[in-house]
């Protein structure tokens, strides 16, 4: 028996995988759609199994609409406008991050496993070891990149593993569309602000590289 | 060892001996068709092939009988690959324990003669390509070996034939699927690379520093390129027969339905392979390696969630 | 209702965006006075009570929305005055980011769900972003950058927590709603592996946006680059509010039986603080960053005694109260000497009991009241905090606690005695001194100094109210 959830899961662990070598801006941010949608659809699968209700459809949608197509519109925008050399320049290696991925699910899996949650059904242990590795790789990325867009991408990356691990042991909140609402208002005005600030930044800097952000310190 | 000298299994055999030409002419529609061009004709292989044996050879002076050994022990190794293969869910002819670390021993013995082949005519760029050539599939072969493991978990069995029958047959279609489905990018990604297909190699490149596979073959001529071309063939078919069977299993109960079934799905593979040339460029030189090592953290994480969450 | 305490300022931020400038100061002073009011009218809890799973009335949120309110009320009017004198081509953004980061605060101080008090701390630093790089200098856009993303990035992993929390209840046999109110009720049957993970992330967390070292490096960047009445509001009241998360979940692990271990990783992270503060505070070239320091210093202070509870966490309580109000004092006096020096180097700032006498004495009291000296709040509670150290038994923690205070001191001192006492050579003054932006500074060190000679009855039993639940006396 095929489980969708699963395949959900291994297409959002690719996707991470991905992102950690990918070197094009353009191809960070196609991932980073790719991967929005995906992780919109987690919880419409795991919920189906007690019932599909308008409600969950509606957020679905909402979702997919935000993580999917919104942020990553802005995000486009934002290399488009901002960036004139769309290397994504890391700091260490595009190799030494891969390995740096392996061993965040690793560590992932084992923290899993030491967690003893027998409560939890199969599916969530595995969506759990994908939400944490899926959040490691952004911390990855948020620190090994030298471009501030590519900090903001690996930011969206590390909440879109938070909001997997959420999935996978807040119940009770992902019933309560208000709240839901409101962290989602939240990642689109941070995104919004982090994209004026960038665009600030080009404008004054004449780039987006962090390294020559360094005037201010003790 | 198992030696079943069935008349399904030899006939599966000396088909897909037959048709693994026919099948390279897909790539080539595949890829004409996206260049809005028709095309050579579907049995273009067979003629080269016709052509090569009809030609005679032509040595270097400085070359030895290693030369002339390359071809000869790249295609035998190609066509004992085969031999294992349990196509269309078919028993192969031969299968024992532990076959599958046998298997690819056998590539990489057809692949160090070639190697030593090319490093016998003293040409630099022989030499060059050789070195790529090494580089690249012991990359591959990283990847490959974490696979066999993880089927060895999945499946319990070291035998290449028991990976795809029997009750923990590894394929799309099982418990573990949503895994697989890495490990089928993470083969294919394998099977551009050791087959020298774009993105990792151009086959069709005319410039020998651009080359990995086609410069080590440069001073072959005549029946000599005719069996390293169709010793190619038989490995292009292994890697795709291999990606088939995780893609479905073939186990339907007929085998008319199988074998109907298993061309199709062969046919969609290679036609992957022609669409993936014609869509993607190929990559710098360097960031091949990156290529290739992703192939191998896909089946690291594969691996890696299977040992600690299937059964 | 307890919802118009952050809907007014959000409405009227909206509006001032669009509004021209002399009508946005007027809103925004509007704004300012109504929200007082409203503050007082919950205060005395006079619209009755309001159930909604999302909101409600605490006492220790009564607290910070007190302080808040009266902060905001005095730097609006600063503000005005300021804006004056400086020109700001973005007016209207900065007026409107005053209220709608106002209405980010205020719904901090009145969430109860756990996860809506998430969303309302990240609010505050997304609409606190635009206060900061009004100027769009590359340090003010560095600082920027540094603010939203470190902050953030933190705030994610308090998100963290809170799931971790959610799920320790979720892992235990009781359902409630997700509320802090409810989850107290049934502390004692939450799984306690969670709640300790949780409450690491929160710390983390909330402690990044609180100024807790080590993940304290975005504050001193932000409060040296952000115009001065954006440095006051940050340090006196934005704190306060990322503090009240962590005081929130403190409060619910007592309730767990975990008192002890989140009371020591206050303590630590505290004592951390104020080690780091000490010692970047020895060698500043910057007023404002030593200010910057100081405040790390304080929330420092505030997690110890907390920390150490009892007698401490009334004096915490105090503390807090007390901060807020001088450090402001003091971010709006730095304001006026900004302006008329036109640098913030401490070095280039000399002389100014000669050149900006009104000026200089309120730093210079304001300073008096930031190192705790008698007349001032800072020195009750920090004598308190001492006390209830020593009570209960933590003689290592309270060394170097009194150590690092003594340090802080005395780094501090020496630069402030150079910038008011020393003389210099040139008597240029870019903009002369006014009673219209010295008052307010003056007015928040009266009143600090006045809640010391008199606490009214309602502000005493809030405070106790507040800290009954983590065990916390007056009488020790």
């Amino acid at each position: 028996m095929i489980h969708i959830s699963n395949i959900l899961l291994a297409l959002i662990l690719l996707s991470v995988l991905l992102s950690l070598r990918s070197n094009r801006l353009m191809a960070l941010v196609e991932l980073m759609a790719f991967q929005g949608v995906m992780v919109s659809a987690v919880p419409l699968v795991l919920e189906t199994a007690h019932g599909v209700t308008f409600n969950l459809i509606l957020f679905f949608l909402l979702l997919v609409l935000v993580k999917g197509v919104l942020i990553p519109w802005l995000m486009y925008r934002a290399v488009k406008l901002v960036v004139v050399d769309r290397e994504v320049e890391p700091i260490i290696g595009y190799n030494a991050s891969l390995f740096a991925g392996l061993i965040m699910i690793v560590f992932s899996v084992y923290v899993t496993n030491n967690l003893h949650l027998n409560m939890l059904p199969m599916d969530h242990k595995l969506l759990l070891a994908t939400a944490i590795t899926t959040m490691g790789a952004g911390l990855i990325l948020l620190m090994t990149r030298r471009k501030a867009i590519t900090q903001v991408i690996g930011y969206l990356i590390m909440e879109n593993g938070i909001y997997l691990i959420g999935t996978a042991l807040a119940k009770q909140v992902h019933t309560q569309y208000v709240v839901e609402f409101a962290v989602l208002l939240d990642l689109i005005v941070a995104v919004l602000v982090m994209g004026i600030v960038l665009n600030d930044i080009n404008h004054t800097f004449d780039d987006v590289d962090t390294t020559l952000m360094g005037q201010l310190k003790d | 060892m198992n030696i079943s000298f069935s008349f399904a299994s030899l006939a599966m055999l000396f088909a897909a001996f037959a048709l693994a030409p026919l099948l390279m002419g897909v790539i080539l529609k595949v890829k004409a068709f996206f260049a809005g061009k028709q095309g050579p004709p579907w049995l273009i292989k067979y003629h080269t092939l016709v052509k090569l044996l009809q030609k005679g050879s032509v040595y270097s002076t400085s070359t030895t009988f290693i030369f002339k050994l390359g071809p000869v022990v790249s295609f035998t190794t190609a066509v004992m690959l085969l031999l294992f293969f349990p196509f269309a869910g078919m028993a192969p002819v031969l299968s024992f324990h532990g076959d599958v670390i046998m298997l690819f021993y056998l590539l990489g013995l057809g692949r160090f003669f070639t190697v030593l082949a090319a490093l016998d005519t003293a040409s630099p760029f022989e030499g060059m390509g050789a070195a790529r050539e090494v580089f690249f599939s012991s990359l591959a072969e990283a990847a490959i070996f974490v696979i066999l493991a993880l089927f060895f978990r999945l499946s319990g069995s070291l035998s290449f034939a028991e990976y795809f029958t029997g009750t923990h047959a590894v394929n799309l279609w099982s418990e573990s699927a949503a895994l697989i489905l890495l490990v089928v990018i993470a083969l294919f990604i394998v099977l551009l690379t050791e087959n020298s297909r774009v993105p990792v190699d151009d086959p069709a490149t005319h410039l020998e520093l651009t080359m990995i596979h086609e410069v080590m073959i440069l001073d072959h001529s005549g029946p000599d390129l005719a069996l390293i071309e169709m010793g190619a063939f038989c490995k292009m078919l292994f890697y795709a027969s291999f990606v088939s069977c995780l893609l479905f299993p073939f186990q339907t109960g007929t085998p008319f339905f199988n074998i109907i079934i298993f061309a199709m799905v062969m046919t969609l593979v290679y036609a992957g392979v022609g669409l993936v040339e014609s869509i993607t460029a190929r990559y710098k030189m360097d960031t091949v390696p990156n290529y290739i090592l992703t192939s191998f953290a896909l089946v690291c994480f594969a691996t890696i969630l299977t040992m600690e969450f299937v059964l | 209702m307890l919802q118009s305490v952050f809907l007014l300022p959000f409405l009227a931020g909206t509006a001032v965006f669009f509004l021209p400038v002399k009508s946005g100061r007027l809103l925004l002073l509007a704004t300012a006075l109504f929200h007082v009011l409203i503050t007082a009218l919950e205060w005395f809890q006079a619209t009755g009570p309001l159930q909604t799973q999302y909101f409600a009335n605490t006492p220790e949120g009564m607290l910070v929305l007190g302080i808040m309110s009266f902060l905001f009320l005095l730097i609006s009017i600063y503000t005005v005055f300021y804006m004056a004198e400086v020109e700001m081509s973005k007016e209207p953004v900065f007026n409107a980011s005053m209220l709608l980061f106002l209405g980010a605060m205020s719904m901090v101080a009145v969430a109860d769900h756990i996860i809506m008090l998430w969303v309302a701390v990240e609010a505050t630093t997304l609409m606190s972003a635009p206060l900061i790089f009004v100027h769009r200098s590359k340090e003010s856009l560095e600082a920027t950058w540094k603010y939203v993303l470190i902050c953030s990035v933190g705030i994610a992993l308090a998100l963290l927590g809170s799931f971790f929390i959610i799920f320790s209840m979720e892992m235990s046999t009781v359902h409630v709603p997700i509320s802090f109110s409810s989850f107290n009720d049934v502390a004692d049957q939450l799984n306690t592996v969670w709640l300790k993970a949780g409450f690491i992330f929160i710390v983390i967390g909330y402690g990044t946006k609180m100024g807790l070292a080590p993940m304290h490096t975005w504050l001193p960047d932000a409060h040296s680059e952000a115009p001065s009445p954006a440095s006051a509001l940050l340090s006196g009241a934005l704190l306060n509010c990322a503090f009240l998360g962590v005081y929130r979940c403190h409060q619910l692990m007592v309730g767990a039986g975990l008192g002890d271990y989140s009371g020591n990783v206050l303590i630590a992270f505290g004592l951390v603080s104020m080690l780091v503060s000490a010692v970047f505070i020895l060698n500043q070239t910057d007023y404002k960053r030593m200010l910057a320091y100081s405040s790390i210093e304080n929330m420092g202070i505030i997690a110890v005694g907390i920390g150490i509870g009892g007698i401490a966490a009334f004096a915490a309580m105090l503390h807090m109260i007390h901060h807020s109000l001088i450090k402001s004092s003091l971010f709006l006096t730095t304001g006026n000497i900004l302006l008329g020096y036109g640098t913030k180097s401490i070095d280039r700032t000399r002389g100014m009991l000669r050149l900006f006498p009104e000026t200089a004495i309120t730093f210079f009291a304001g300073f008096a009241g930031i190192s705790g000296f008698p007349p001032f709040g800072l020195f009750i509670s920090e004598l308190l905090i001492v006390m209830g150290a020593i009570k209960t038994g933590r003689y290592v923690v309270i060394s170097i606690f009194i150590f690092c205070l003594i340090l802080i001191f005395a780094g501090a001192s020496r630069l402030v005695m150079q910038m008011v006492f020393s003389s210099r050579d040139s008597d240029e003054r870019l903009v002369p001194e006014q009673w219209s932006r010295a008052l307010p500074p003056i007015i928040l060190l009266l009143t600090s100094l006045t809640l010391v000679l008199w606490m009214p009855d309602s502000l005493f039993l809030t405070i106790q109210h507040a800290i009954s639940s983590i065990g916390g006396t007056v009488n020790g």
